[in-house]
């Protein structure tokens, strides 16, 4: 995974971890104990690092279950209505959210990825 | 008291106001860099005729408050980072609460109010870059105590008070800080035309018996923004020679 090793980096800086610790699986808020402060550092942090525009919402998957409630209500097919809104993520990792999303915050650090990737291929 | 500054560079929004530029003045003897914006030609003509010994001292931007694509703008590529930001940027709107116009109040809340909180995440996540920051709201006695007609002034200037309050809570543990200052009648600007009107009675209300001065309110700023006022954060300083403090006179 592109990328993986300066992400690592940037959250063990700012999460107090091991980067070697940091696996991609790895969720950021049930797991690493970010707080919403730390996400804002790390937005902050990605647009140095990666010389790239960083979109809170998008790449926290913040209003997750709103949108997922969205689909709902218009009969949308939910994997679909995620890609669509997120369009960094993988189809399979959409479906993994749905099976998730009833256990707590999603977020993994393999999202963050794919996030920067897809903004750095722009 | 020598004053002593971590960081040099200071955005002063409403640069051009009377005192902006006398601010400015004194930071450029402090040795510290302000980046004024204004909105007009005439305003920005303004700040270069005042600041004209000091060519290549300052620097002056376009931003305006109503446009917030010029907020980006002005924001964008500031690569040595911003320290400082002192914000003076305020329009006027004066009715009362049961006749304005909706379409006014809706207009000056998203330019007074909407663009402040776009231009304080802009600012504060360039601060964050460097881990410190100071950020001073000119607020306004009138979010204290107001005259009629001026609901809408003071509620956009307490609504940018929580604001700046609440980026100094969920900041202040990166290093930055903020503060709002509410200085009651001045001799400049926004209330020099009343004040001259109506000097004696003004001066009557307030138990110091005078105004303040430009010179008085921005030495005040400065020292806001010196590490020896480090202490402050997230709250509000009434700087209004007492006129609050007591009960109405007849």
């Amino acid at each position: 995974m592109k990328n993986l090793e300066k992400i690592s980096e940037v959250l063990g800086d700012l999460l107090d971890i091991d980067p070697e610790e940091i696996s991609p699986e790895n969720y950021l808020i049930r797991e690493l104990s970010a707080e919403s402060i730390d996400l804002l550092e790390i937005a902050v942090t990605f647009n140095s690092e990666f010389g790239i525009d960083v979109d809170d919402d998008a790449i926290f998957l913040k209003n997750l279950r709103v949108h997922l409630e969205e689909a709902k209500e218009k009969a949308q097919d939910p994997a679909e209505h995620l890609c669509r809104t997120y369009p960094f993520l993988p189809r399979e990792r959409a479906a993994e959210i749905l099976g998730d999303v009833t256990d707590g915050p999603v977020l993994k650090v393999k999202d963050l990825s794919a996030y920067v990737n897809f903004k750095l291929a722009a | 008291m020598k004053l002593s500054f971590t960081g040099r560079r200071a955005l002063v929004t409403g640069g051009n106001s009377r005192l902006g530029l006398e601010l400015s003045r004194k930071m450029i003897e402090a040795d510290l860099f302000p980046i004024l914006t204004a909105r007009s030609e005439k305003g920005k003509e303004e700040i270069d005729r005042c600041l004209s010994e000091f060519e290549g001292r300052y620097a002056r931007l376009h931003m305006d408050l109503s446009q917030p694509a010029s907020i980006a703008e002005a924001l964008s590529g500031m690569d040595e980072g911003i320290d400082y930001l002192v914000d003076f940027a305020q329009s006027d709107f004066e009715a009362l609460v049961a006749a304005a116009d909706p379409a006014k109040v809706a207009g000056y809340f998203a330019e007074n109010v909407a663009s402040r909180a776009d231009l304080l995440k802009r600012v504060s996540r360039i601060m964050m870059k460097r881990r410190r920051g100071r950020l001073l709201f000119i607020s306004s006695a009138a979010a204290n105590r107001s005259d009629a007609g001026q609901g809408f002034y003071a509620a956009a200037k307490l609504a940018c008070e929580a604001l700046y309050r609440n980026l100094g809570i969920e900041l202040g543990g990166r290093g930055i800080t903020t503060v709002s200052l509410r200085p009651g009648f001045v001799a400049a600007g926004r209330g020099e035309k009343f004040i001259s009107e109506n000097r004696r009675r003004v001066e009557a209300k307030v138990p110091t018996g005078r105004v303040l001065t430009a010179e008085e309110v921005a030495e005040t700023i400065l020292f806001f923004l010196s590490d020896s006022a480090r202490g402050f954060n997230a709250t509000e300083i009434l700087m209004d020679g007492g006129l609050s403090a007591g009960k109405t006179k007849e």
